[in-house]
């Protein structure tokens, strides 16, 4: 299972598993975002390289424009996945 | 204990409550839990992207014992291709040069113990392990 969607506050709040099934919806929500957003994976329990493909992809898209993705809320295991990749500096993941 | 799957992206949730009902009866740490998952996506949708036209499934097997958790994938008639080389993969060029993908096999490295190749007859066999603490 996994949602992707709006919350009240504007960010973007991810719940479940990001794994390689999912990466087309998430791709379909991301590509819609086109300014500086917060992804808050408070209820996101798993991402991929399939997952991190998703983001790096948005990230260099909003990048061309002086925007980018901040991220929070993430748990040990999605923070390693980030350091492991080297995302940890294109990244602004608040600790 | 061992089951086949199909080969596909629509697979993987079966793979994962496949496995987590056996990490459950186990009683495997959730820390360990994540780079098990983690490790068998990443072969497995390997495994789908470079054979799209083969038919045949794709085994896995997983087994507990005191000190690991041991997983085998096994791939029927295709080429070789050893996932235990390192291989170069970019994690430090700015966001502007940075590759979208290829950084699997990378990440599995940074989380299982062991992983092995073996490949005869047109099979490939992956194993890795991943202890307990």
């Amino acid at each position: 299972m996994f949602e992707i969607e709006f919350a009240d506050d504007g960010s973007i709040r991810c719940t479940g598993r990001l794994d390689a099934a999912q990466c087309e919806k998430a791709q379909s929500f991301m590509d819609k975002v086109d300014d500086a957003r917060t992804l808050d994976f408070a209820a996101l329990e798993y991402i991929s390289s399939a997952g991190l493909g998703v983001l790096l992809k948005t990230q260099k898209r909003l990048a061309a424009s002086g925007a980018g993705l901040k991220i929070i809320n993430a748990n040990n295991h999605i923070r390693d996945v980030f350091r492991y990749s080297g995302f940890n500096a294109i990244f602004d993941i608040e600790s | 204990m061992q089951k086949t799957f199909a080969r596909s992206y629509d697979s993987l949730k079966e793979i994962y409550d496949f496995t987590e009902a056996l990490l459950d009866s186990a009683e495997v740490a959730q820390s360990v839990r994540y780079p098990v998952h983690f490790a068998m996506e990443e072969l497995f949708t390997n495994m789908v992207k470079y054979n799209p036209e083969n038919t045949q499934d794709i085994s896995l097997d997983v087994a507990t014992d005191s000190s690991s958790v041991t997983v085998t994938m096994i791939d029927h008639d295709v080429d070789a291709f050893d996932v235990s080389r390192e291989r170069p993969v970019d994690t430090e060029s700015p966001l502007e040069k940075r590759p979208v993908g290829g950084l699997g096999l990378h990440l599995i490295r940074h989380m299982v113990d062991t992983l092995n190749y073996q490949y005869s007859d047109r099979q490939s066999r992956i194993t890795f392990t991943k202890g307990l603490t």
